[in-house]
């Protein structure tokens, strides 16, 4: 076995090791407050006036530390109960982020410091209600695929009608179903970023380090492709931080925790595909924009 | 079943981390908790993925899921896509137990930068040069060496402040290279030549010392690299003597693709040369 191949699985190891405790925790506390609360709650919340909806959507989505795929389906069923459209997306924007587990694991992948948490804080919340309020001027409210009727359904039989001790077995089911589907993407990223920082040579990357510009398209990029669960995805940058800026990192963040590849299948599923469009390049012009000011 | 054998191969690899203390290769001791309280919700997961299987009632289960509507089963619903899960899952478990962790190889650093006129121009090929790191294991018999190892760690993990003068210089150094993630965020003093690569930043440089382990015909140079908060390219000169003291981190250095620990410098001050400046190894 070769030193460069023991070096990168070092690398990924220690990525592994660092993120999965988040991952663990934060399938658990998801799975507990899907149980437990009710979106009902939530839509009883949201007040009438479009700037203060958008505002107040993007702190309740700190009530619920998930991450940005277990959040589509929550946002779909708020819209579903009369929630209004721009709302619900300020929502699902700023939940993967805006909690208290995504906010420690950014603390400690970079050194104890709260720059990097409080940069990426701040930026998700300004997207989150640009977004949303650019919505609400461009959208009606019916942006709902026809076709999920039968998921629905399923639902009328809801979680407050089961007994305690099936809601506890429910969460346990829940929490390990979905280690395995974030796992796996947690693994993946932690694999090609290992590889790209043995295998690349330094000069290369600076290339696209030289230009800020360029810096944060390649990370924004990489954000969606890797598709890491927001609760893990700060130890993978911080392994870049190396090679790139805050600004490129920080655009990393928070693209990566609102917009990638699983949660864009799970938009499309749930959202006509016009509107999905809008909003993936609404989202990132104004990451974009926002990472090349830090 | 695949699904009980990963939960378990998890808990088994965070416990072994744990028992043989390599997870101090990996990460920062701080958060050793968190890695540690893992053991026992890994297993506690282990157990109940156990105890539902053997009661075979998992189609209730997955009925259960789609009672809230939350569509993970959707990732899971191929064949394809069952592989690609599994596979993913088993790759960290089986190469994180059965690959040892990469460290600093000297033999590794000797060609990336480092040029000193007695180790390049030295014809006798058995010599053992070493740059940067100390590694003292070849003169040692391997169960001595690592007890000697544990005793270094117990000694200097436990100082908050360590002070790299001529007396511990080797055997504080090489515990700080074996075991990085105990020592970050520890304060370190450092004393030495600057000495700088071509591809280390403007702020950055080693502060180095030339060494004997056994003897002359091993002499090589050690040290760390430390990095200012400001730029010092034109301050400090290469072979200017100076104390620093800072912070122990660990980074990802590109040149010798390892992770090596540095120092986040906070004071520093020129030193004029010592008497002597070779360090020898305290036995």
């Amino acid at each position: 076995m070769s030193q460069t191949l023991l070096q990168m699985n070092t690398i990924f190891i220690s990525i592994i090791i660092e993120a999965l405790p988040f991952v663990v925790i934060g399938v658990f506390l998801s799975a507990l407050i899907q149980m437990f609360v009710t979106e009902e709650m939530i839509a009883k919340m949201i007040p009438a006036n479009r700037f203060a909806s958008a505002a107040l959507g993007s702190c309740i989505g700190s009530l619920f530390p998930g991450c940005e795929c277990g959040i589509v389906p929550i946002t779909r069923r708020l819209v579903q109960k009369n929630v209004p459209l721009h709302a619900a997306i300020a929502f699902m924007l700023s939940g993967p982020i805006i909690n208290p587990i995504v906010i420690f694991s950014t603390f400690v992948a970079f050194g104890d410091s709260w720059k990097m948490a409080l940069y990426r804080c701040s930026l998700a919340i300004g997207v989150s209600i640009i977004v949303s309020i650019a919505i609400s001027y461009l959208f009606n409210d019916q942006q709902l695929r026809k076709v999920m009727d039968h998921l629905s359904h399923n639902h009328s039989h809801g979680s407050h009608k089961m007994s305690l001790r099936s809601k506890i077995i429910g969460t346990i089911d829940h929490a390990i179903d979905e280690f395995f589907s974030v796992g796996k993407f947690l693994i993946f990223g932690a694999l090609i970023s290992s590889a790209m920082q043995t295998f690349f040579k330094t000069s290369a990357l600076l290339e696209f380090g030289h230009s800020k510009v360029t810096a944060v398209l390649v990370m924004m990029a990489l954000a969606f492709i890797l598709s890491i669960c927001s609760e893990a995805d700060a130890f993978i940058a911080s392994s870049f931080s190396g090679l790139f800026g805050t600004g490129p990192i920080i655009a990393f963040l928070v693209f990566g925790a609102m917009v990638d590849i699983k949660n864009l299948f799970m938009m499309l599923d749930a959202f006509q595909k016009r509107f999905v469009f809008t909003l993936v390049s609404l989202i990132a012009v104004c990451v974009f924009v926002g990472a090349l000011i830090i | 079943m695949l699904r009980i054998i990963i939960l378990f191969g998890f808990t088994y690899f965070f416990m072994m981390l744990h028992a043989k203390g390599d997870i101090s290769k990996y990460i920062n001791m701080k958060y050793s908790y968190l890695s540690f309280s893992m053991i026992f919700l890994m297993g506690f997961l282990t157990l109940y993925q156990l105890i539902q299987w053997a009661r075979g009632d998992k189609r209730k289960d997955h009925n259960h899921d789609h009672d809230h509507g939350h569509d993970h089963s959707h990732d899971e619903d191929t064949i394809l896509k069952k592989v690609f899960t599994y596979t993913m899952m088993l790759i960290p478990i089986i190469t994180g137990i059965f690959l040892p962790a990469a460290t600093l190889d000297s033999t590794i650093v000797k060609a990336k930068g480092f040029h000193f006129s007695f180790i390049d121009n030295d014809t006798d090929q058995y010599a053992n040069h070493q740059i940067l790191r100390p590694d003292a294991s070849p003169y040692y018999d391997k169960i001595a060496y690592n007890q000697m190892d544990k005793n270094d760690l117990k000694k200097y993990g436990s100082e908050n402040r360590i002070v790299l003068d001529d007396k511990h210089y080797f055997r504080a150094l090489e515990s700080i290279y074996n075991h990085p993630g105990n020592f970050i965020d520890k304060k370190v003093v450092l004393k030495g030549f600057a000495y700088r690569t071509d591809d280390i930043e403007n702020n950055q440089l080693f502060v180095l010392r030339f060494g004997i382990i056994h003897c002359i015909a091993d002499a090589g140079v050690y040290g760390m690299l430390v990095e200012f908060p400001k730029d010092v390219k034109s301050q400090i000169h290469k072979d200017e003597w100076l104390q620093v003291e800072g912070t122990l981190e660990t980074t990802y250095y590109q040149p010798f693709k390892e992770n090596i620990p540095y120092l986040k410098v906070t004071k520093w001050e020129e030193i004029p040369k010592p008497k002597d400046p070779y360090v020898y190894r305290q036995y």
